[in-house]
């Protein structure tokens, strides 16, 4: 019984050159969603010691190899063998630092989610508005980091890869604001677009389809969100609170 | 008029139907044969253009699906149909090859070999983009390498031939070219480190007539520009069906990245015949000439683009040339006769070279090579063209190019020869999203000069036709067919396929009525008034 598992072990000893190469790599293709020292953002943060989806070093070995295109999460490159070593190693030795501490109480968190009015426009759990991303899963989804800068400044980023359409990595819940031939001014989120036709649904959840050629202007608000910012609108402990919370959303039950 | 011409070449047709026979003659003239679609790129000049005018930009708003093929297996669907005498032959993912009744879309045979699970692709996805016809046989070439050899009225293998091990990741992708008594056909695996060539093979016999390396053994000319072993994984992969000059008696094909794709430094040169042209002697496989596009390559920018062939008077006298719009964002002008490097012109965004010298050499920007870190450079992974088809009007005398307009961050990682496994050290991440888009251009084929462009919401990967019905048809990543004006670009008419059209259009006549086919998602559409 311990055979096997010391073979394991040693198959997989981790040299401190290889968290250090591992490090560089990651830097390099995991960085940009994962965060520095794997720390979060558009993608989940890595910095803790069990990672749902890779819980032994092959599973994590597959994900640094395949990707999970399914979840967002895109094969950047193919590695070697050796490269993908040296990566399991670094993200390894993520999860064995001090766990990132949330600053906040998720349980506080919830009760500021429920009185802020977030439920008009998002779902958690099969409750709520439609107008803006599904919640229920979105601590698995996104890093601490990201979440908060979603809540104080909205626009700044806005999601991908949280709907299977539109794919090919288009801002998510775009702002719109179209003007008929007539003159009419219709404004809304981008729900789907094609080179022809354009998709999108209003402050009341109505979804309007027009043909391109049938639009005097298409104004496509990059730089704007939906949301509002809740910069102004929360104490920054309520801040952590919900962060607390929307980052414990879709764990391990 | 254009009624009685269509009604005069299908009875051509029905002629030549009893004698079944689809001699090397007439697909050299096929320009004369525009029912008909004979080869990959609709004739030797690889043109992709039908002179057939009955679907005009005056009618084209009423065109409507004639019937449509559903493929039996999942995959993305990049065959061209080739029609002759009532039957359209494709080929389904990854290496079927279907005969369907072109009246109804009912399918008259289906051929599928043998391939094994642990088939080796590792490059693309598992697709195959179309056959090709000579005599009374249809040619395929297998993901598991082998040209097969079918009757053309029941499917039956005449012929097998292994052309290379699969074993060492060589597996094949395109469309091979039917010549006089002679089928070539190219390679792919510059991701598994193989040896490149193209490959002519006796149309009757299936016996390789000759093979030509893309990348020269030590001594051979051009080894000088390889270091040490380097030359033996070189790469040079010929995934895309090339061109013909039959009263030059020339090949014109294109050759991929060297290997490994990304990292360059075990093979320090220009290393050749990588990326670049490549004019072979169809008697012997001689290389007549050469050029290089895009020395030492370290983008995997492919030079397995369609050369296109036209004649066309410059500086005051009629001249041969091939043009190519490469995938590291020029459109380049050679003379065909000798390779005499005429032009480059940019056609999308790209952030690697100042320019093109006056030999055709690309002016490299330092800094521009990948890196662990990740290096953004444009053109894109795929680059601003890729295996998809450009077309040429003889009538507009215009290049008309689905563009690319997106970046790539670069990454340049370790390379680790293994036979059959990845060979690429390291790759890259596409700057996709709302910041990238696509675009069909069309310029001046003789000077790379714009005329028109239409936008598209994201970079395509879908091929164009012209024709003589003043029209270019193409296709969008989110599954918009469409035919433009082909005289300034306007959009005229567009059907939403529900799925991506990851394909190039063809045109063929049958009971004098023209047709337009194309593949979206897993099926095939055909289309007419």
């Amino acid at each position: 019984m311990f055979v096997p598992i010391l073979i394991a072990a040693l198959a997989f000893s981790q040299s401190p050159t290889d968290v250090q190469k591992g490090k560089q790599l990651f830097e390099g293709l995991c960085s940009r969603c994962h965060g520095f020292d794997g720390t979060g953002g558009e993608g989940p943060n890595l910095n803790r010691p069990m990672l749902t989806r890779a819980q032994d070093d092959e599973s994590l070995r597959a994900i640094i190899r395949d990707g999970i295109p399914d979840r967002g999460m895109p094969r950047v490159r193919r590695t070697t063998d050796n490269e993908q070593r040296q990566l399991i190693a670094y993200v390894r030795s993520l999860g064995r630092a001090a766990p990132a501490t949330a600053a906040g109480d998720r349980q506080k968190g919830s009760a500021v989610y429920q009185r802020s009015g977030c439920s008009s426009c998002h779902i958690i759990d099969g409750q709520g508005g439609v107008v803006g991303p599904d919640l229920s899963t979105i601590g698995v989804q996104r890093g601490p980091g990201y979440l908060r800068q979603a809540l104080l400044d909205p626009a700044a980023a806005l999601p991908r890869g949280v709907q299977v359409i539109p794919s090919r990595n288009l801002d998510e819940f775009l702002p719109l604001r179209v003007v008929t031939r007539e003159g009419r001014q219709v404004s809304g989120a981008r729900v789907n677009e094609d080179t022809f036709t354009i998709q999108l649904r209003d402050a009341n959840g109505q979804l309007l389809s027009f043909r391109k050629a049938d639009l005097r202007e298409i104004n496509k608000e990059f730089g704007k969100s939906l949301m509002p910012a809740y910069k102004d609108r929360l104490q920054a402990a309520e801040v952590d609170d919900l962060v607390a919370y929307l980052s414990s959303l879709g764990g391990a039950k | 008029m254009n009624r009685l011409l269509i009604l005069l070449l299908s009875l051509m047709s029905i002629a030549t139907a009893a004698s079944a026979q689809i001699p090397y003659q007439r697909i050299a003239g096929a320009d004369g044969d525009p029912s008909s679609w004979l080869t990959y790129s609709g004739n030797y000049q690889a043109q992709r253009f039908s002179a057939l005018t009955q679907i005009s930009r005056q009618n084209v708003t009423q065109l409507k699906p004639a019937w449509v093929y559903q493929m039996r297996n999942s995959g993305i669907v990049e065959t061209t149909p080739i029609v002759a005498d009532g039957v359209m032959y494709i080929t389904e993912p990854p290496s079927t090859v279907t005969a369907l009744d072109v009246r109804t879309g009912r399918p008259l045979w289906t051929y599928t070999p043998n391939i094994p699970n642990d088939v080796i692709i590792i490059g693309s996805p598992p697709v195959n983009r179309g056959v090709a016809v000579l005599d009374d046989l249809v040619f395929i070439g297998t993901v598991h390498t082998h040209l097969i050899a079918l009757d053309r009225r029941s499917g039956a293998v005449r012929w097998d031939t292994v052309v290379d091990d699969n074993k060492n990741g060589y597996y094949m992708t395109l469309a091979p070219l039917a010549i006089d008594g002679k089928i070539i056909i190219g390679i792919s695996g510059a991701e598994t480190g193989i040896r490149g060539f193209i490959d002519a093979y006796d149309a009757k016999t299936g016996k390789r007539a000759w093979r030509t390396y893309t990348v020269p053994a030590p001594g051979e000319p051009g080894s000088e520009t390889w270091k040490g072993e380097s030359w033996k994984n070189g790469g040079g992969s010929t995934w895309v069906t090339g061109a013909f000059d039959p009263a030059l008696n020339l090949i014109y094909w294109g050759t991929g990245n060297p290997g490994p794709d990304w990292n360059g430094d075990e093979r320090p040169g220009d290393n050749l015949y990588t990326c670049a042209l490549l004019a072979l002697d169809a008697k012997d496989g001689k290389i007549k000439w050469h050029f290089q596009f895009t020395p030492h390559d370290v983008h995997d920018w492919d030079a397995t683009e369609i050369p296109v062939l036209f004649d066309a008077a410059l500086n005051g006298r009629t001249r041969k040339l091939v043009a190519m719009a490469n995938r590291n964002a020029f459109y380049y002008v050679l003379d065909r006769e000798n390779g005499q490097f005429l032009s480059a012109t940019q056609y999308v965004k790209q952030t690697w070279a100042d320019g093109i010298d006056e030999k055709g050499r690309p002016k490299v920007k330092p800094g521009t090579e990948p890196s662990i870190e990740g290096t953004l450079v444009y053109p894109d992974i795929t680059g601003g063209a890729n295996w998809f088809s450009p077309s040429y009007s003889p009538q507009t005398k215009l290049f008309y190019h689905a563009a690319r307009e997106v970046g790539t961050m670069y990454y340049k990682g370790e390379a680790d020869y293994k036979p059959g496994t990845a060979f690429t050290g390291g790759g890259g991440r596409r700057m996709d999203g709302d910041v990238s888009y696509g675009a069909v251009r069309a310029w001046e084929a003789t000077t790379g000069k714009l005329k028109w462009e239409f936008k598209l919401l994201t970079p395509p990967m879908a091929g164009l036709l012209s024709t003589a019905g003043g029209l270019v048809f193409g296709g969008a990543e989110e599954g918009n067919f469409f035919a433009l004006d082909a005289e300034n670009g306007k959009p005229i008419w567009d059907l939403q396929l529900g799925g991506a059209i990851r394909s190039n259009p063809m045109s063929f006549a049958v009971d004098g009525k023209q047709y337009v086919a194309i593949a979206a998602g897993s099926a095939l559409f055909v289309f007419g008034l």
